[in-house]
């Protein structure tokens, strides 16, 4: 699977990427910048995020905000933030490419004249919102956080939340806006990829053209990573739910690094979908589970493995832990059977095709090739990513299991309806989790 | 200022030309369709049956979503695992959703495998075994989806919504039923459900993707030929009535320490098969269906109320709705809720839009339209718009021309036709405690309810 992608490093850094395919004739845009809330500090979390707001609020040259002359020009946009990097995308009919391409350029050189007090406290409003909405007005909503506060120390990057705590978000003034602006949206910080109806001479040309002149930025340092305690922790969360849950969670390997592929490949056996393990055994079989989901989370300085159960109503958590730790142990000493790994082989094939379906939006084309050049340098990736899952067999998939999913070593949650206590796995600490 | 910061122009609207759909028909009277398109070694397959939970008895919500899920947990020689099983190995698997209107089976596989695709998929709906252990457990899991809905706030609002402006039409009720009604559904209700809704008579199968039109007719062919069953005629439509316009109130539905209110604000509305459906969607999209459009930026980008707010018209096939929804920080609720009215009563006359504005949504529109016809999956979705409402072939072609041709009276217009804030239902769920008192102060009549789910 070759997807031709040419690559230019311009004179200040901005990495340009570009691919032809011209199917239909779109243009998508992917901007991608190497930070997120990792980069952030204790005191000052939900930064990245709510910078990621004010940049579609209007730079200097955009009298009427980001999104209007975009979406009067057909496109569709969107940005997004994660612990590990922010990405920005248009995608549009292929006439109004060099717009998107000027209003992309015109906010990471010209973003700070356009943003007032006013702007940044509507959107730290609008972000407040967002939280509400998405976690602490959804039921299991704080789980995530939960669990991140308590696998990891405080001063870790991974121990906050994207989205910010509430106290950080409304301390943080215009001015800490403009320094994290200087530190980290700069074309040396940031990968630029173009997909679709396009020609890759003038795709460069344009971002020579239109990106070129913005000055190259301070280096970014790398995040400090204090040590990681991996001693089971046993916790518990009441939340406005109706059904107890479980979740088991284990820090497993990074992005890309070794076993991170076959812990993807183990979770789908194990825990994900009717053909899983623990599907058959606590939901066909036994039913004393109702939901059941499990996955590797990779992320660039080290992954987390989450396996995550409702039990059925009238069934407790620690019957669901217990199977969940039998099939674990089972998939440990017996390996998959060879058809599960055929079917594993057979889902990375299809999925990789099906994932060149789109030229942009999140997951689309650019957005892939943006990725794999931010993490790996290589923006086509694609053989070698599908190839770590082809190559990998069913023994290796029991020895990253037994390597990374050991009991000692998992933290549980347990969520469960407020003033419900007794509903929570054995040996809980039954101090209340902190969530902030 | 040098032309650098010139803002670039960008070039006229794209006409898009849908590409041609293969018909043809098997002799059981099982509508084909193929679109052959030019992409990824890539098939989407699409199975309408045009059934759904609008045909759920009146004392049995929810039987059409849970007969759907029945079809795949066995079928043919396969139980539940084994035909989730046979799909993973093909790297795919089957999704089935439940409208109002019709059911739908889809799924994107790879070419090769279009024909043991299509004849799992025959097995499902011709074959299903129907078994009591498999009932006993759909039922068992839909009852606990039903509970943990409960806590969701957005779907505590939805089904009071809907049930409020649709009142006993058959669109009065959400797909998966509520506890109470599935609670009261049979193995029996199911197989009898099956038996007299599925059969080949008024399906479509829809492919779409790198494919010929005789593969997917020889594919079709060999899986659906055996199907002969002869399903009941549609039931008569035109029987359905829709209540009458209800007095404007606020139905609020309590839910303590809640620190966002869930919103919905709106009423009945047209058919997909409305003359003024290139009107509405230019009127709703500087409305509320952009994140420019005026609702989003009163409450969003001006006063940070909210993570966004939406309108959309649901255009179903006897009748639709218009509504607003939204979900914003307790302490605005009743402000919020004054907007969207102030906002629907504006665009009616007080404000009607702007050039500019009309302008700007027409050109978003016409020129954004060919990003919906990229990916076999949005071609097969198109086409399937095309089957479920009667449409004619050019529905795509004109939307265009269509968009362009309309004037500032033609919006308005349309604006003034299907938007009643004064007939309005709000649905808000929210902690009463703290909301109640300022929406009852907006001289509507505040209902408490609860909510069937």
């Amino acid at each position: 699977m070759r997807i031709d992608v040419a690559k230019v490093t311009l004179a200040n850094g901005l990495d340009v990427l570009v691919h032809e395919d011209h199917r239909v004739p779109l243009a998508a845009v992917s901007l991608w910048y190497h930070v997120g809330s990792k980069n952030e500090r204790p005191g000052l979390t939900g930064l990245a995020h709510l910078f990621e707001h004010l940049m579609f609020e209007g730079a200097e040259h955009q009298p009427s905000g980001f999104f209007q002359p975009l979406q009067e020009a057909g496109a569709s946009l969107n940005g997004s933030t994660s612990p590990d990097r922010t990405n920005y995308w248009e995608l549009v009919p292929k006439s109004a490419l060099r717009l998107a391409l000027w209003m992309e350029a015109d906010r990471m050189g010209w973003l700070l004249p356009a943003l007032s007090q006013s702007r940044f406290e509507t959107q730290r409003g609008v972000v407040l919102n967002e939280r509400r909405q998405n976690y602490e007005n959804r039921p299991y909503g704080l789980a995530q956080f939960a669990l991140m506060d308590a696998l990891y120390p405080d001063t870790h990057p991974y121990q906050w939340p994207t989205i910010g705590r509430p106290a950080d978000l409304m301390a943080a003034t215009l001015d800490d806006v403009r320094a994290f602006f200087a530190r980290y949206y700069h074309p040396g910080n940031a990968s630029l990829a173009v997909a679709g109806d396009v020609d890759t001479r003038e795709v460069v040309d344009l971002a020579t053209e239109l990106f070129g002149d913005i000055p190259a930025g301070p280096p970014v340092p790398p995040v400090v990573v204090p040590p990681v305690s991996r001693v089971a922790r046993r916790l518990q969360l009441e939340d406005r739910v109706e059904l107890p849950r479980l979740y088991l969670a284990w820090i497993s390997p990074a992005l890309f690094a070794p076993d991170d592929a076959a812990l993807d490949m183990v979770a789908d056996l194990v825990g994900n979908g009717r053909t899983s393990r623990l599907y058959r055994r606590l939901v066909h079989d036994r039913r004393v589970a109702v939901e059941l989901a499990a996955a590797q989370g990779s992320r660039e300085l080290d992954g987390l493995f989450q396996i995550v159960a409702s039990a059925a109503p009238g069934y407790s958590l620690d019957e669901v832990e217990a199977a969940i730790y039998d099939e674990i142990d089972r998939f440990v000493d017996e390996g998959p059977t060879a058809e599960e790994v055929a079917r594993e082989h057979a889902q990375a094939e299809a999925t990789f095709v099906m994932r060149l379906q789109s030229l942009g939006g999140f997951g689309g084309k650019a957005d892939q090739i943006n990725a794999y050049n931010v993490h790996r340098g290589v923006p086509d990736s694609f053989d070698a990513d599908l190839g770590r899952y082809l190559n990998t067999t069913g023994a290796d998939l029991a020895a990253a299991a037994g390597r990374w999913l050991v009991r000692e070593r998992a933290t549980a949650l347990a969520v469960v309806p407020h003033g419900r206590g007794d509903l929570v796995i054995a040996g809980a600490d039954r101090t209340p989790v902190r969530v902030f | 200022m040098s032309a650098r910061f010139d803002m670039p122009v960008v070039g006229p609207a794209l006409q898009v030309q849908f590409p041609d759909i293969a018909r043809e028909m098997l002799p059981n009277g099982l509508r084909v369709w193929a679109v052959p398109l030019p992409v990824l070694p890539i098939v989407t397959i699409l199975l309408i049956v045009p059934r759904g939970s609008a045909d759920d008895p009146a004392d049995r919500a929810g039987l059409a979503s849970v007969t759907a899920d029945m079809l795949d947990e066995g079928a043919g020689t396969r139980d539940a695992i084994e035909l989730a099983a046979a799909f993973g190995r093909m790297g795919t698997h089957l999704e089935i959703e439940t409208r109002a209107d019709a059911t739908f089976f889809s799924m994107t596989v790879l070419s090769r495998f279009l024909e043991p695709s299509l004849a799992l998929l025959a097995d499902i709906v011709r074959q299903p075994r129907l078994a009591p252990a498999d009932f006993d457990r759909v039922r068992e899991l839909r009852l606990s989806r039903l509970r943990q809905l409960r806590q969701l706030a957005a779907s505590v609002a939805d089904r009071a919504y809907v049930s409020a402006i649709f009142g006993d039409h058959p669109y009065g009720h959400g797909s998966l039923g509520t506890t109470g009604s599935v609670e009261g559904i049979s193995l029996d209700d199911v197989r009898t459900f099956w038996a007299r809704q599925f059969g080949p008579g008024g399906v479509t199968l829809i492919v779409s993707g790198a494919t010929t039109t005789s593969d997917v007719v020889h594919a079709a062919s060999v899986a659906f030929d055996a199907w002969d069953t002869a399903p009941e005629p549609r039931p008569d439509d035109a029987a359905w009535t829709l209540p009458p316009p209800a007095d404007p109130r606020i139905l609020l539905v309590d839910r303590p320490g809640a620190p966002q209110s869930e919103l919905r604000v709106g009423h009945v509305g047209p058919p997909r098969s409305t003359p003024d459906f290139h009107a509405l969607i230019t009127m709703n999209a500087a409305l509320g269906g952009q994140f420019t459009s005026r609702i989003n930026r009163r409450l969003r980008e001006e006063k940070g109320l909210t993570y966004g707010a939406r309108t959309s018209f649901d255009l179903r096939r006897v009748a639709g709705s218009f509504t607003c929804e939204t979900s914003v920080q307790a302490d605005a609720t009743a402000q919020a809720v004054a907007d969207i009215l102030a906002e629907l009563e504006a665009i009616r006359g007080a404000a009607v839009l702007t050039t500019a504005e009309l302008e700007q949504a027409k050109a978003s529109l016409t020129r954004g339209y060919v990003r919906n016809f990229e990916t076999s999956a949005q071609i097969a979705r198109a086409t399937a718009q095309l089957a479920v409402h009667g449409l004619p072939d050019d529905t795509f072609d004109r939307f265009v021309p269509e968009v362009d041709a309309l004037t500032a009276a033609d919006v308005h217009d349309v604006a003034v036709r299907a938007l009643s804030p004064a007939e309005a239902t709000v649905v808000v769920v929210g902690d009463r405690a703290l909301v109640g008192d300022s929406l009852a102060a907006l001289g509507r009549v505040v209902a408490p309810v609860t909510v069937d789910l």
